[in-house]
C-alpha cells in the first residue's frame, strides 16, 4: 500500500471533497483519509419510485421506513443522530466509539461516513453578504469566484426573487428553479400579495437556492420530484459529497484510503507524518505528504490539532447556529391531498434583516410534511393514538414547518475542551459547554416573535415552539479562529494552520462568525480557496 | 415461541383499536418480530395498566388517552406506537396515512372525534388513578 502522497486532505465531508477536487484537477497527487463508514444495509432495497407509489405497492418498505432493527420508530429522549432515518443513520455509526463527545449542554453531531454529513445536508445554498464574510474573516472578491466555482461543479437551481440578495446574489450558471409544491406555493403566494407592507418589516421571502439539479449534469439526473428526499439518493439530483469522491476514484492522481481514522500529525523537514489508527485493525500506521490539509469537521480537527501540539491548549471556542422549528397550521391547505410529485426539501426561505443591511439576518426555511410518515407526527399529539390518527390524518397537508436558525458569535461561556482518557478508543475525551447570555436569548426570543407574527400574516398559524439542544443545528465554526500573526491554534487567512509550515485547515475552523444562513455552500467555497492557496504556497 | 403468540394476539388487538380492523397476518407477525428486537421492559405498574388495556378496546382507547396526557412515554403506550408504525408502513392500510380530500363537512367530524378524545381521556385517569393505587 502507498504511505507517501504530494498532498493528503483528512476528511471526505463537503470542504473534503472539495478540495480534494480541485487538488486533483490541476494534475498533483493526492490522498483523502476517511474512516467512510458507507450504508451497506439500505441502498439496495428501497425502489426506484416516488414516496406514494412505494406506499401504496411495496409490502418491504417497513424495513427501510422503519429500518431492519425497528430503529426508525423513535422513542422518548433523541439521542444525537436520532432523528435521521434509517438508511441515512450510517452517517452517526461508530461515531460514539471512535469520537466521543460529552456535554450536558452541547449535543453536536458528527461522522464518520463516507461524504460526511453532507449525506444529510439539506441543500440550501447561500452566498454570503460582504458583511458577514468580513464578519467571519473571509474576502469577499476571492469568496465570489471561489462560489461560482463550486457552483458548477456541484450544480445549484434557484430564481432571482426577493430572496436572491440572501442567497444567490449574483451567481453564475444557474439552473431554473425547481417546481414550487402546493402547501409552499400558497404561502409565496400570500407573501406576494403582502410583500410591500411585509418588506417594510424587514420580512423578505424567496425560493431556497439549492444544490439540487432541475436539468441533468454529467451522471446526474433532474430531480424527479419522488419525495423520497430523506431516504435515498437514486437519481443523484441532490449533490452529496460522496459522488464527488466517487468521480475522484476514477483519476489516477488520486487515492481514497478507508478505514483510517487520523489522530495527529508531526511536522519534519521534508514534509508532514499523519498518524492514523486503522479502525478495521485497530493499528497505527503513518502516512506522509508534501502538505496536509484538515477537513474532517470543525470538532474533528479540533481533536487533531490539539493532540499535534502535545495538549498544549486544551479548551476551545466553538460556536454553533441556535436552531428551534415551529410547526404551523396553514389553514388554506386543511382538508387537501398532497400532490403525489413534490420534494421534500425546504423550498421557500424567509429573511428577517431588520436593519436591511444583509447582516445578522434571521432566516426560517419552511417545509411541509409527508414523507417522514405520519407516526411521528401523531406521536407529538396528546391524544390517544386511535384519535390522533383521525385528526392528523386530516390535518397533515396543512402543516408547514418553519426551521428558525440564528446568527451566532463566539463567548467565553461557548467552548469545548479534550481531556486524556485512556477508556476512550483514541485515549482522549472531547467535552464542552455551550451556554447563551440572557441578551442573546432575549434578541433570538425577539426574532422569533417577529417571524412568527408574518407566518400568521402568510396564513401559518404557529403551534408551538421547538428547541433543539445546542448543536442541533448541525452548523460548528470557530474553534481556531482567523488571525494572520501565525500563533498556534488560530487560523491564517490562507488557510494555513498556526504555528506549522505545511498543515492547512479547510473547514469551518477558523469562521468568527455564523451568519443565520446555511454556511455548508460557503464552506466549500472557503475550501476551494484553501486548495488554491496550498498550491501557490508551493 | 410462546411469546409469540402472545405478541400476536396483542398485535390483534392493537390493530383492531388502532384502525377498527382486523389486521393482516403479515402485521401480526411484524409486530411479534418488533417486540422480540426491541425488547420493550414493562415495570409493575405498566404491566398492570398493560393487563388492563389490553382487555378491551374501549379500555385501551381510554388508558392511551390519559397516558397521552399524563405520561406520554410509559412503555404500555410504546406498544401502541410500534404497533401504528407497523400498521403505517403496510400497503395494506395506506388509505387510513396518506392525505385525502376530505370534504369541507369532515371537519364536524374531527371535532367529534377530538371531543371523543377528551372524554376517553377523562375516563382514563380514573382508571391509571386506581391501577396506580394497586400497585402502591
Amino acid at each position: 500500500m502507498q504511505l507517501s502522497y504530494d498532498y493528503i486532505v483528512v476528511g471526505s465531508g463537503a470542504t473534503g471533497a472539495i478540495v480534494a477536487n480541485s487538488l486533483v484537477e490541476v494534475g498533483v497527487n493526492v490522498a483523502v483519509l476517511d474512516v467512510g463508514v458507507e450504508d451497506e444495509q439500505y441502498k439496495e432495497i428501497i425502489p426506484d419510485k416516488d414516496f406514494v407509489s412505494i406506499r401504496k405497492e411495496y409490502s418491504d418498505q417497513k424495513d427501510y421506513f422503519l429500518g431492519k432493527q425497528f430503529e426508525g420508530i423513535p422513542w422518548e429522549t433523541a439521542k444525537v443522530g436520532s432523528q435521521l432515518t434509517p438508511p441515512r443513520s450510517f452517517l452517526t455509526q461508530l461515531t460514539e466509539k471512535l469520537i466521543p463527545f460529552e456535554s450536558d449542554s452541547f449535543k453536536p453531531m458528527e461522522s464518520m461516513a463516507k461524504g460526511g454529513l453532507g449525506g444529510g445536508w439539506g441543500l440550501g445554498c447561500y452566498e454570503f453578504s460582504k458583511p458577514e464574510l468580513d464578519a467571519i474573516g473571509l474576502k469577499e472578491p476571492e469568496m465570489l469566484r471561489a462560489y461560482d466555482a463550486v457552483a458548477n461543479h456541484i450544480g445549484i437551481s434557484g430564481i432571482k426573487d426577493d430572496g436572491a440578495p440572501y442567497c444567490l446574489r449574483d451567481l453564475k450558471n444557474v439552473q431554473p428553479v425547481s417546481e414550487l409544491e402546493q402547501n409552499l406555493s400558497g404561502v409565496f403566494t400570500s407573501y406576494n400579495i403582502q410583500k410591500n407592507s411585509l418588506n417594510k418589516k424587514g420580512i423578505f421571502v424567496g425560493r431556497s437556492a439549492l444544490a439540487l439539479l432541475t436539468k441533468d449534469k454529467d451522471n446526474r439526473s433532474a430531480v424527479q420530484y419522488r419525495d423520497m428526499d430523506f431516504w435515498s439518493d437514486k437519481d443523484k439530483s441532490a449533490y452529496r459529497s460522496w459522488m464527488t469522491i466517487d468521480q475522484l476514484k476514477e483519476k489516477s492522481n488520486f487515492a481514497y484510503h478507508k478505514n483510517c481514522l487520523v489522530l495527529k500529525f508531526k511536522e519534519h523537514d521534508s514534509g508532514v507524518d499523519v498518524i492514523v489508527k486503522r479502525t478495521d485493525t485497530n493499528e497505527e500506521q503513518i502516512f506522509t505528504c508534501k502538505k496536509l490539509i484538515l477537513s474532517p469537521g470543525v470538532l474533528g480537527t479540533a481533536r487533531i490539532v490539539i493532540r499535534s501540539f502535545d495538549y498544549k491548549k486544551e479548551q476551545l471556542p466553538v460556536i454553533c447556529n441556535p436552531y428551534c422549528y415551529i410547526p404551523c397550521l396553514q389553514w388554506r391547505m386543511l382538508g387537501k391531498e398532497i400532490e403525489q410529485k413534490k420534494t421534500s426539501l425546504g423550498q421557500l426561505v424567509m429573511y428577517l434583516d431588520e436593519n436591511r443591511n444583509n447582516f445578522d439576518v434571521g432566516m426560517a426555511a419552511l417545509f411541509s410534511y409527508r414523507s417522514l410518515l405520519l407516526f411521528k407526527l401523531i406521536k407529538e399529539t396528546p391524544l390517544n393514538y386511535s384519535d390522533a390518527r383521525i385528526i392528523m390524518q386530516y390535518l397533515q397537508s396543512s402543516f408547514t414547518i418553519a426551521g428558525i436558525h440564528h446568527p451566532e458569535k463566539g463567548s467565553a461561556s461557548k467552548f469545548i475542551c479534550m481531556k486524556k482518557d485512556a477508556d476512550t478508543y483514541t485515549g482522549d475525551l472531547l467535552t464542552g459547554q455551550y451556554i447563551l447570555s440572557e441578551q442573546e436569548i432575549r434578541t433570538n426570543e425577539k426574532r422569533e416573535q417577529k417571524i412568527k407574527l408574518a407566518l400568521k400574516s402568510l396564513g401559518c398559524q404557529p403551534l408551538k415552539t421547538v428547541y433543539t439542544p445546542h448543536g442541533g443545528s448541525i452548523h460548528y465554526a470557530g474553534t481556531l479562529p482567523f488571525n494572520d500573526n501565525g500563533q498556534m491554534f488560530s487560523i491564517h487567512s490562507n488557510g494555513k494552520l498556526g504555528g506549522t509550515k505545511n498543515v492547512f485547515v479547510a473547514d469551518g475552523s477558523g469562521f468568527n462568525y455564523l451568519p443565520a444562513k446555511g454556511l455548508t455552500f460557503t464552506l466549500m467555497a472557503n475550501a476551494y480557496n484553501v486548495a488554491k492557496n496550498v498550491l501557490k504556497n508551493d | 415461541m410462546e411469546n409469540k403468540s402472545i405478541y400476536i394476539f396483542e398485535a390483534e388487538r392493537i390493530g383492531n383499536y388502532l384502525l377498527g380492523v382486523t389486521v393482516q397476518d403479515s402485521e401480526k407477525n411484524t409486530y411479534a418480530d418488533a417486540m422480540q428486537k426491541l425488547n420493550i421492559q414493562l415495570s409493575n405498574y405498566e404491566q398492570a395498566l398493560w393487563n388492563s388495556m389490553i382487555k378491551s378496546k374501549s379500555k385501551m382507547a381510554c388508558i392511551d388517552a390519559a397516558l397521552a396526557l399524563k405520561e406520554p412515554n410509559n412503555n404500555a403506550r410504546r406498544k401502541l406506537f410500534t404497533m401504528l408504525a407497523i400498521i403505517e408502513a403496510s400497503p395494506n392500510y395506506t388509505s387510513y396515512f396518506l392525505s385525502r380530500n376530505f370534504s369541507f363537512f369532515y371537519i364536524v367530524k374531527i371535532g367529534l372525534v377530538g371531543m371523543r378524545a377528551v372524554c376517553r381521556a377523562i375516563v382514563g385517569i380514573f382508571i391509571i388513578n386506581s391501577i396506580k393505587r394497586k400497585c402502591n
